[in-house]
Parts: C-alpha cells; structure tokens; sequence
C-alpha cells in the first residue's frame, strides 16, 4: 500500500470510528458580532466541553435583521437551525409562526425542573405566554443612565437628580457653565430607552389591554399622558443643543466615552464600552422619573433563544440540554459579568453579589436592582405588540419630525399612535383567531 | 501627433491628484483607523494621522479570525462570478445585436428587467430556489403528479456552485456588450461572411479581440463585486469554511452597545481589500488602445 | 457611415435563421429564470397577500397593498426625493467620471496609477465604506464635517433634511463615479486615433477634439452609463442610504428602495414591500423605455 493510500484508509477508519461514537450536533444561529461574539464562542466551547453527548455549533448569522431573514429562508427550505437568537421584538412574529417550540414545553418533556419563578420577573414577563415561557432568555438588558463625574463636580453637583425634573436643570447648568458641549447624548434606540421605559418606570400605559398582553385588539394610548411631556421635554434638551444627536457613524456612546458628552441612557451592556475607553471618573445610575411617582421596575431588551420545529427527538435533547446549563448560576454569573448583560435569574445575582461583584463594580447591580424594584405593574412587565418593528420605525419618524419641529409634539403622537394602530389592525387581521 | 500641452497637462494632474484624494480619503481613513489602539479610536475628534499600532492590530486581526481560508473562497468565488458573468453575458449580447430571430427584442428586456428587483427583497424564495434547484420541477411535478418530480432534489447551498450561479446571470455585463457590439463597424461582419466565416469564427477571432478593454473594464468591476458580496454568502453559508472574507470582516463588527473595536474591524478591511487591489493592478495593464479604425 | 439601423438595436449586417441564438441565448435565460423570475414572480405575489414571514399564515387581499400605500403621504414624498435624489446622483456620478477620465486619457505618465488609485474606492467592502462615509460626515465627530463646520458651514444632516439628502446623493456617487470611470476610460481608449489625428491637423486642441469627436464616438457608453446610474440610483442604494442617514431625518431620505428594502426585510412587512416593488419596478421599466425610445436616437453606433 502506498503511503498515501495508507493515510487515507486510516483517515476513512478514524472518521467512522468518531461517527459511531458521535455527539449530536446542534445548530446555534445568532447575531452577536465584534467582542460579544467571541463571548458566545466561549459560552458555547464551555458547554461542549462540559459534557461528551451534544455538541454546538455557534453561527453568526449577521445582524439581527439578517439572523431573522436567514431563519424564515431556511425554515421554508426546511434547512433551519435548532436554536436562533431573536431580539425581544420578533417575540410574536416568533410564538405566531408556527414554526417554534415553546421553551417551557421543550424542558418538560425532556424532564428538566427549571425553577421559572426564579427567573427575574420583567424577564419571564417578557417572554412567557398563555403561562408558559416561549423563549430561553440570553441576552437581557436594561437601560441606565451613565454620567461624567468630573463634569458634574465642575458644574457643582454631587451626581445626577433621580427625577427629570432634578436632572433637566443639572444638564442645562453643565451646558450654560461651558462644562460640556454636549450635556447628555441621544442614544439610536431611544423609543426603548426614552418611551417604552419611561411608560414602564412611571407607571403609564403605553397601549390598551394591558400593553397587548390581554389581546391582539390593543391600540396605543401613548399619545394620551404624560409621555406628550417627556417627548416635549426631549424636543427642548434637542433644539437648545443640551442634548445632541450622535447620528450615523459613531456609537453614541463613543460621545460619552471621549468626554464629549456629560451623560448617556445606554443599556447596562455599555459598560463594556465605558470601562475600556472612559479616561475621567465616571459612574452609573438608575434611570431618571417624574417627580412624586413610585417608580416601577424598567423593562428589557436585548434577544432570547428559540427552538425550531422540524428536528428529531435526539436533536431536542441536545437543546434542552444547552438550555439547562445556560440557565446554571455559574453560568449566568459568568455570561453577567463579561458581557455586561444582566443574569436572568435571581440565584446568579445573589451569587455574584456574593462574590463579592458588585463591591467591586458597583454599577454593574444598577440594572438588576432596577429590573427587580417593586412588583411589576401592567404597564411595566412588557410589550407584546404586533408588526413591532414596522411600528417602530413610524413612531422613530414621527418623534423625529417633532424633534425638527416639522410638527407639534402632540400631533407626532397623534400621528404616530395613528400609524401604529394602523399596524396592530394588520396583524389582528392576519392573526385572527390567536391570542 | 506630436502635441504639447504643458498647462492642459498641468491641469490633468492636478485633477487626477485631487479626484483621487477625495475618492480616497475614506479609504485612508480606514487605514488611520485600523493603525490605532482601542484607546485612540474612542476619542473624539480622531486624529488625522495614522497611529502606530497597525501591526499588533493586523496580529489580532489574524488570531481572530481564519482569514486564509475565507480569502480562498472570497477569490473563488469572485473568479467565478467574474468569468461566469463574462462568458454567459458575452454571447447573450452577440446573440441580441447579430442575429434576427423572434422574441429577439422580449429576450433583451428579459435580461434587462433582472436589474429592477435587489436581492435583499427577494432573499427567502431566492433561497428556496438555491436550496433546492429542481424547485421549478417539484412544482410542476405537483401539478402532474408525477411522484419522481416532487422528490428531486438538488441544494446548493454550502457551495460553490450555490455562491456563484445565482450572481451570475447579470444584465449589465449584457447591455455594455450590446452597447459596444453596436458600434463595431459592420464592414467587419460583411467581410467575413465573405470570407465564409462562421457566426461562432467571426465572433472569436473578429469581436472578442476587439471588445478587449471592455472586458478589462468590466472583469475588474466584476471581480470587485464578486468579492464584497454579502448578503448572498452569509445566507447561504451555515459551513464557517464557505464563508467569504467579507463576512468575517462582518462577524468583527462591533454591536451597538458593546466594546466598540474599530480598529480590528478598520484592520482587516484593508487586509480584505488588498487581493482585489492585486487584482485591478494586474488587469488595468491590459487596457489597450482602441482596435477599431473605420476612420479609413 | 451608415443610415439608421432597420430594427432597434440590431446590426445591419446580421445573420439569420438558425437555432444559433436562442442556444446563445439560453445559459442566461436558464440561470435567471431559476434564480430571477420564479423567485421574482413568488416574491412580488405578496403584493396581492398578507402574509406571515414564515408562511404560517396567508391571506389574498387584492388592492389592499396599494391602496394603503397610495394612501400614505409618506410615500408621495418619497417618491418626490426619490426623483431628486436619482437625477442629482446621476449627473454627479457621470460628469465627475468624465472629467477624471478625460483627465487620464490626456496624460501619458501615470495613467495606470491613477487608473488603480481611482479604482480602489471600489475594492472595500460596501459595508465598510457606508461606515466611514457616515463616520467622514457626521457632524459630532466627523473630519470632514468638521472641515466644513471650520469654513463656517453648519454641517448637520441629523437635522437639516437638505443635508441629509446632499449626503446620500454624495456618499452614492462616491463609489458609482469609479465605476463610471472605468467605462469611461475604456471607451476612450478605443476612440480611433486616426480621426483624432486628422482633427488635430485641422487644428483642433485636446478639449474641441473631446467634445466634438471623442463625446459623440463613445455615446454609446455614456448611454448605457445613464441607464446604469438611473438603475443603480433606484434600485441599489439602500445600504448607502442605510449607513449614512437610515432614512433620515423623519424619513426625508428615505427613498422609495430604501422603503422597500426596509419594509422587506428589517420590518418584514412583506406586502407593502412586494407592492412597492412592483410600483417601482413599473417607474423603472417606463422610465428605460423612455430612455430607450428618446435617448438612444441620438447615439452615434456607427464609429
């Protein structure tokens, strides 16, 4: 036998002999891209290397747009993966294609005991349905406010006011003072941290039925509170140049890391960002409310894990097994404390405090704390809306054109509600029939 | 011609310099970008001037990510697109400008209306139709019953052949060369059907020679953009060893809120731009001076 | 020199009668009705449905696509943009192209530097290059905008829609003048230089000969270029327009492709897409024909 021929008899013996001891092998696509995404190559190696019966395979799929395109293409050609990362948005797009199953479902039958309830309680909100979890939690955030320490000493303050109506003049001091150009910066998804949170922290309903929760037949009544003034407030920080519009081409957060910008509303993940480049002291808060209100907890972003249909029994198994150990304190602790992101379950805070966490980065408990204040009201345990990306866009022009002062703050809203409940009618017209 | 211009000339370069300056400048500042520390890069406002860490950036580019392999196929690929798009369009243009047939005009707007439909908003049945390429026949089988349709399969996706044929049909490359076809003078077609040359002879060795620096022109455009395509590699690569550089480049992108890591990213643009570089240095040479002279 | 051509777009010495053609004709015929029309004609049947993006569910609602569309004062004004922003890129692209090749073709040292420095611009990924221009120009941290805040200039495309549509009628230019100039160069090169001698014996400079000889031999490039820009300016600027302006400000750049790839594919309204598709597809076509018809009679085919 030549030497070639004898290579590749013994890489044909060793193949079949790895395939007749093989793990099941899982498809896991997501949208983590940059420094994230090495954080999932690693979570993903732990497992695998933690057991010898499943295996992994971690995708990037592109951006979430792009994971969630690639999925339904692959779905139809019947090629889908087992798990897909989807953001909070996509959630009934998700649970009403037909094509998922639900988490919960999925871990009873194959006999894992996952405690729900101790699960942080604006996360479950968020992804469960008709009483049951739809989607596996992973990466979960919530809006904070970040601000420049030195900025606000040289504007006489000690740290930011806890209400608008104690930080607005504190931003218009730093910018009248010269401390800043720029006292705090527009962060890109301001419906979320700006409008959806704000409702959610102060108690207001942002669309009827309990925020969709009760029904497809919801419709916005953002246009109808105080919402009108936050967005009011948000036109004047913006037309007086107090609060200034990153744009395109830079991440707003850069703006505050380079000492541009006095302050940021940025996900918790931004620490990332902030502890790497940010060369003055700076520290964290919870996020602003109106004067004389209980503030409620704020509500997540960020995407979970679903399962697809149309996989063997064997792949399942793989699945839940994933599921089971991302949900294992050690590693939400873990995943927690590298990315930023916030541990979706009670017992992994408790645990990293315990450690000793949150003495060293205190403003890393900011986002749980404010995740888990209060006992979630109806309008702050989620959103359940239809055609959600559609309705964001319209709601982001609408707001922007008040920004511009192309129209009345409260006409915006009208408009915007208009266009949106346009959108919710679509999506109850297509989904009649389900809850 | 013995013509001097010195001022005309003068005026040329500057030109030249300027033009390339300001095409170039976002292509310097990736390069300012991608030599940068972490650090550097998140102060505001950049610095003009290109820092000094572009060697440790291009070793963390490397650790990152298998670029080999990804270049590989990215030229594979672009290869492929580039020669496949050249010779199917070639003679589809031939086709519309030297011969009489009916349907000739409806076969041209054919060719032309795939211009009007970005691939972005057909992407899922683009997908279907590449995932499996008897599609057209399962249907039909549906409709017959024919069993032995229904079942057909053939998938491309994880291929090569999955990642070219479906860029491959471009009604660019088929328009230039009917514009080019119509100004080759007809003298030249007359003669050779003198001379008893077949369709096939004449185009060989009369139109394809002539149509050189169009070819160049066009190989180079083509290869460019078979090299940055995106959306069409990502979707239909789940097999990190299919993937194409620019989606490498992609995974390195940074997230909205997390670390923001320009500098790798600004790195290996430029390591991913450098192939196609090779490649627009190596065929501009082959522009020639115009063949065609009926000037006689 | 010849009369008009017989049939539009045909040689008048041609061949005939074969099956040669349509074999000629076949492998791209093949290709895009697998991978164009039949994924085409099922993409653009939502326009007459509503649909789940899983295709869990699907509904036939004739009109209802386009009337909620022609309904919307947002899409009237994108159309409007549209317009502007198509014909301002397009002479952008094309006159700049023509002076740099003009440029080129004149010299004789150099010629192949620039021709690769004026070719690199294409070589990044589109990607990257709608980040850096977005970075160049935006008015917080940009060089460039910071440039022009220096001259006095209040550069601000985040709030002055004006800006934000010169930005994208920019930024699109920017890569398609490469492309432009390619063309543009080749088709100089084969201009016949006996014609240009005898101009010059006549006493024709480098610029009369440009304009009265060297424009008019390669009108059948700058036709075909026209088509291209139009095309590329309608359909195939929605990454650019979604790196540097995401449509912006409150949808004032936001373009009709931009709607439909947005609607398409971030928002996965999947009717309004395919209906807007099929409008703008329906522009497009007449606008070629127009083009076909109107233009193409005063190109010079016969060299």
């Amino acid at each position: 036998m030549r030497p070639i021929h004898a290579a590749l008899a013994g890489a044909l013996l060793l193949s079949g002999l790895s395939t007749a001891r093989a793990a099941t092998e899982i498809e896991f696509w997501h949208a983590m891209s940059g420094a994230l995404g090495e954080r999932v190559d690693e979570i993903v190696k732990k497992f695998n290397d933690s057991q010898k019966d499943y295996v992994v395979k971690a995708i990037a799929k592109g951006t979430y747009d792009e994971v969630l395109n690639g999925t339904i293409a692959a779905y139809r050609a019947k090629r889908q993966p087992e798990i897909v990362q989807s953001n909070e948005r996509s959630f009934l797009t998700m649970v009403n294609s037909g094509a998922i199953i639900p988490t919960a479902d999925l871990m009873a039958e194959q006999n894992y005991k996952i405690d729900w309830s101790n699960f942080i309680k604006p996360v479950v909100g968020y992804y469960a349905m008709n009483g049951k979890l739809q989607a596996m939690p992973f990466n979960s955030s919530t809006p904070i406010l970040f601000y420049n320490r030195d900025h606000f000493k040289a504007a006489g303050f000690d740290k930011p006011g806890a209400t608008w109506q104690e930080l607005e003049p504190q931003l218009d001091a730093i910018k009248a003072k010269g401390v800043s150009k720029c006292a705090m910066v527009l962060p890109g998804d301001y419906e979320w941290s700006f409008l959806e949170n704000y409702s959610a922290v102060n108690d207001l309903p942002y669309a009827t039925k309990r925020n969709g929760m009760d029904g497809l037949d919801t419709s916005f009544v953002f246009n109808k509170g105080k919402l009108v003034g936050q967005v009011e407030r948000m036109k004047r920080l913006v037309s007086s140049g107090v609060m200034q519009i990153a744009g395109q081409g830079v991440v707003p957060v850069q703006l505050f890391t380079s000492g541009e910008c006095s302050t940021i509303i940025a996900s918790t993940a931004a620490h990332a960002a902030v502890v790497a480049a940010a060369k003055f002291d700076w520290s964290a808060t919870e996020l602003p409310y109106e004067q004389g209100v209980t503030p409620k907890n704020s509500v997540i972003g960020g995407a979970a894990l679903w399962t697809l249909k149309g996989h063997t029994p064997e792949k399942y198994k793989a699945v839940a097994a994933f599921y089971n150990f991302l949900a294992q304190t050690d590693t939400q602790v873990w995943w927690h404390q590298v990315t930023g992101y916030v541990p979706v379950t009670v017992a992994a805070y408790e645990a990293a405090k315990a450690q000793g966490y949150y003495d060293k980065s205190p403003t890393r408990a900011i986002a749980v704390v404010q995740l888990m204040r209060g006992t979630p009201s109806d309008n702050s345990l989620g959103f359940r809306i239809g055609n959600s990306n559609q309705i964001n866009v319209a709601i982001m022009e609408e707001v922007s054109a008040a920004f511009l002062g192309r129209k009345p703050v409260q006409q915006a809203l009208d408009d915007a509600a208009n266009r949106g409940n346009e959108a919710l009618r679509r999506y109850e017209q297509l989904n009649a029939g389900k809850k | 011609m013995n013509e001097r211009t010195p001022v005309l000339d003068l005026v040329c370069h500057a030109i030249l310099v300027l033009g390339a300056a300001i095409v170039c400048l976002p292509v310097y500042f990736v390069f300012v970008i991608g030599s940068q520390s972490q650090q550097e890069i998140m102060q505001v406002p950049l610095s003009w001037l290109p820092g000094d860490q572009f060697l440790a950036n291009v070793q963390t580019v490397l650790n990152n990510a298998k670029f080999g392999r990804l270049l590989l196929n990215s030229f594979v690929v672009a290869c492929g697109i580039t020669f496949g798009k050249l010779a199917v369009s070639l003679i589809a243009a031939f086709a519309v400008t030297y011969f009489r047939f009916p349907f000739r005009l409806t076969a041209f707007w054919l060719i032309f209306m795939s211009l009007m439909l970005p691939i972005e908003v057909r992407i899922v049945p683009t997908y279907e139709s590449a995932a499996n390429v008897a599609l057209p026949l399962n249907i039909l089988g549906g409709w017959l019953s024919w069993q032995v349709l229904v079942d057909l399969d053939w998938n491309l996706v994880n291929t090569y052949s999955g990642l070219i044929l479906p860029l491959i049909a471009s009604a660019t490359a088929t328009f230039l060369f009917r514009q080019f076809f119509l100004t080759v003078p007809d003298e030249l077609c007359e003669a050779a059907r003198i001379d008893g040359a077949s369709p096939w002879q004449f185009f060989r060795l009369i139109l394809l020679p002539l149509s050189r620096s169009n070819i160049v022109a066009l190989a180079i455009i083509l290869f460019l953009m078979g090299w940055n395509q995106y959306l069409w590699p990502l979707l239909l690569t789940t097999d990190p060893d299919m993937a194409t550089a620019v989606i490498g480049l992609k995974k390195l992108m940074p997230q909205s809120d997390s670390l923001p890591t320009w500098h790798v990213l600004m790195n290996a643009a430029l390591l991913t731009m450098l192939p196609p570089t090779i490649v627009i240095l190596l065929l501009q040479r082959w522009f020639v001076k115009g063949l065609v002279d009926s000037g006689k | 020199m010849m009369g008009s051509q017989a049939e539009s777009g045909l040689k008048r010495a041609h061949f005939s009668g074969s099956w040669l053609p349509f074999w000629l004709l076949a492998p791209q015929l093949f290709i895009l009705m697998l991978f164009f029309f039949i994924p085409s004609v099922r993409a653009l049947l939502q326009a007459f449905q509503l649909t789940d993006p899983f295709g869990a569910t699907t509904q036939w609602v004739g009109f209802q696509n386009f009337e909620r569309l022609f309904r919307s004062g947002v899409y009237w004004s994108s159309a409007q943009v549209t317009m502007l922003f198509t014909i301002a890129q397009n002479v952008l692209t094309l006159s700049v192209a023509l002076v740099l090749a003009f440029a080129t073709n004149h010299i004789v040292r150099g010629r192949g530097a620039y021709r690769t420095i004026l070719l690199l611009p294409y070589a990044i990924a589109p990607a990257i290059a709608g980040i850096m221009l977005a970075f160049l120009f935006n008015p917080r941290v940009g060089p460039v905008a910071h440039m022009l805040q220096g001259l006095g200039f209040d550069w601000d495309p985040n709030r002055h829609s004006g800006h934000a549509l010169a930005l994208i009628v920019m930024a699109a230019s920017w890569k398609h003048i490469c492309y432009n100039y390619i063309f543009l160069a080749a088709a100089l090169l084969s201009v016949p230089q006996s014609i240009l001698e005898s101009a010059y014996l006549d006493g024709a400079g480098p610029i009369q000969r440009f304009l009265r000889i060297s424009l008019p031999m390669i009108s059948p490039t700058l036709f075909f270029l026209v088509v291209i820009n139009f095309v590329y300016g309608l359909f195939e600027t929605f990454a650019i327009v979604d790196a540097t302006t995401r449509g912006g400000p409150a949808g004032s750049t936001s373009i009709l492709v931009y709607k439909v790839y947005q609607d398409g594919f971030v928002t996965l309204d999947l009717g309004s897409s395919a209906a807007q598709s099929v409008v703008l597809m329906t522009l497009a076509l007449a606008l070629t024909f127009a083009q076909f018809r109107f233009i193409e009679r005063r190109v010079n085919y016969s060299v």
